[in-house]
């Protein structure tokens, strides 16, 4: 194990949220949830702390049934925890959903089917009227920039059927930053797509957030995924679902492919997989 | 297929290949599926008055019995006037009680795709709706409303309603969750939500009651006629049902007619439904 890795483990096997709790962006406390199926419980998250920082992107990597999906969901308001709380700077995830704070990316495009290209990216800003002290959604011209960065500008007519799965990811993808939301909830965006179109997809997406300073929580079970993308890699462990271990990636800004070869790159993976084959022994 | 695939071809050059025989190949296969689309219809249906003339002439059916398809149009189009007067009733009927039905439909459709409990309550009521004969209780409706067009309008959208009903709950429920979640992550209104999500996405299945409420809205009007009218194709045919053997002409002209509206507005409905629906799946012919 190289120096660089073994120097930013946490000592502890059960970490906290590492980050100053003062400053955080999003403040995870004590959360739990359970979730009740016809008698039977599962425990989906027990005791998770988690702070990000303002701008930090940070991915959530583990298993299927850790509980990944539902700290994000819980992060974003759409489920509510059981014991915790989370603080979205300042506010609660409800008051904080009600402002717009909020991107998600779901894990299928889900882009509705009767609406171009062009009218897809805009849908969700168009979706309600802001009233004051709403996040406003990025201006025309911005999305318009996006939509060229992804290389979907010949096709901002088309509809979702005429697009292949890894266009039809990107336009999920610029409509999730389309809503200018200062925080970005991805749950695994990329899974559905092939090898290459998802190694595309990622420096695409590092693009994106290096230009609008996105705080981005990415769900992922790709070990790699989350090494090349995150500023810190949160790995959680099934069963009850939990948080196993926090770590910090140390390789440097802006990402770019040849990093993918360096030696960091490879051991950060390498460690990871141990603390996810840990997790399941 | 994907746009991808619409960029324009490269120059291949691969010996042995020829990619515009292969082209025009294609070409002509689409001609040949364009042949049968429009085509076999064309054929299925004069074929079969032919048949019909034929075997009229051939076992010489007595007039009273079955006219030959011919005779039924020279007699229709011998007093024109009749059928436009009588067609135009009907039409104006079946119409207006397959709106009512529509929007009663869609309305009831909603609340119910809102409530479990609302839905759960009135489903059985729906289905006793549906499976109770129309032609049994239109005496009721009829001395409830009187004789005349009030309750020709409430058979009418009676027999459609359930189809629109049953669609309009399915179709507001068949929102993609994942966009339903969306719109909960920027914490859209319930309203926005039905107009912009729910609504076009029960359109398809509002389209496939539509198909079906065509027909019964005819056989809601003319069963109306039956019973409490003195004018309209419903009460063209009860009159020529009193008279089989002078009036057979009149019988299957007025049946001539009630089929051609019933295609024309099925045609309407689905030329509006490729237009509306162009991004549906059920618009686009498998490769």
């Amino acid at each position: 194990m190289s120096d660089v890795v073994s120097a930013t483990v946490p000592a502890d096997d059960a970490p906290s949220g590492a980050n100053d709790p003062d400053t955080a962006h999003v403040s995870v406390r004590g959360v739990h949830k359970v979730f009740r199926r016809r008698r039977q419980t599962v425990e989906a998250l027990r005791a998770v702390d988690l702070e990000l920082d303002r701008g930090e992107f940070v991915s959530l990597l583990g298993p299927s049934g850790c509980g990944k999906s539902t700290l994000l969901r819980v992060i974003g308001g759409l489920i509510a925890p059981d014991v915790g709380t989370v603080d979205i700077g300042g506010q609660t995830p409800s008051v904080a959903r009600q402002g717009k704070q909020f991107g998600l990316v779901p894990q299928t495009p889900a882009l509705v089917p009767w609406a171009t290209v062009e009218r897809n990216v805009r849908f969700l800003s168009s979706l309600d009227g802001r009233r004051d002290g709403m996040h406003a959604p990025l201006p025309d011209p911005a999305v318009d920039e996006l939509i060229d960065t992804v290389g979907l500008g010949k096709f901002r007519s088309a509809y979702p059927h005429e697009l292949s799965g890894g266009m039809q990811q990107r336009v999920s993808l610029v409509r999730g930053f389309a809503l200018g939301a200062p925080i970005l909830l991805m749950d695994e965006p990329f899974a559905a797509l092939d090898e290459i179109t998802r190694a595309e997809m990622r420096y695409l997406l590092l693009e994106l957030w290096q230009r609008t300073g996105t705080t981005v929580v990415f769900v992922t079970h790709s070990i790699t995924e989350a090494v090349i993308l995150s500023d810190r890699v949160v790995v959680m462990a099934a069963r009850p679902g939990r948080i196993a271990a926090i770590e910090p990636i140390s390789l440097g800004r802006p990402r770019d492919r040849a990093m993918e070869d360096a030696p960091v790159f490879h051991d950060h993976v390498r460690h990871l997989r141990e603390r996810l084959q840990d997790q399941h022994s | 297929m994907t746009i991808e695939m619409h960029s324009q071809r490269d120059e291949v050059v691969v010996p042995g290949l020829d990619i515009e025989a292969l082209l025009a190949a294609d070409q002509a296969r689409a001609r040949r599926s364009a042949i049968l689309r429009f085509g076999a219809p064309v054929v299925g249906v004069l074929g079969f008055f032919a048949l019909w003339e034929l075997g009229v002439a051939v076992f010489d059916v007595p007039r009273y019995q079955l006219p030959s398809p011919s005779e039924v149009v020279r007699h229709i189009a011998s007093d024109p006037e009749f059928y436009v007067r009588n067609a135009r009733v009907t039409m104006w009927e079946a119409g207006i009680g397959f709106l009512i039905a529509l929007a009663a439909g869609l309305a009831a459709g909603t609340i119910m795709a809102h409530s479990l409990f609302i839905e759960r309550a009135a489903l059985p009521l729906a289905v006793l709706i549906q499976v109770t004969p129309i032609i049994a209780y239109a005496p009721a409706i009829v001395i409830w409303f009187g004789l005349g067009t009030k309750s020709i309008l409430v058979i009418t959208a009676l027999v459609c309603f359930v189809p629109f009903l049953i669609n309009s709950v399915a179709g507001l429920r068949s929102v993609d969750p994942n966009l339903l979640e969306l719109a909960r992550s920027i914490d859209a209104g319930r309203f926005v939500v039905f107009w912009r999500l729910r609504l076009p996405s029960s359109l398809p299945f509002l389209f496939s009651a539509a198909r079906i409420a065509v027909g019964l809205a005819l056989i809601g009007a003319v069963l109306g006629e039956f019973f409490g009218s003195s004018e309209g194709l419903g009460y063209a045919i009860k009159t020529a049902q009193a008279r089989p053997i002078q009036l057979s002409l009149q019988l299957w002209g007025s049946i001539f007619v009630l089929g051609l509206i019933g295609a024309v507005a099925t045609l309407l409905i689905s030329a509006a439904e490729r237009s509306l629906l162009h991004w549906h799946s059920s618009q686009r012919t498998p490769t």
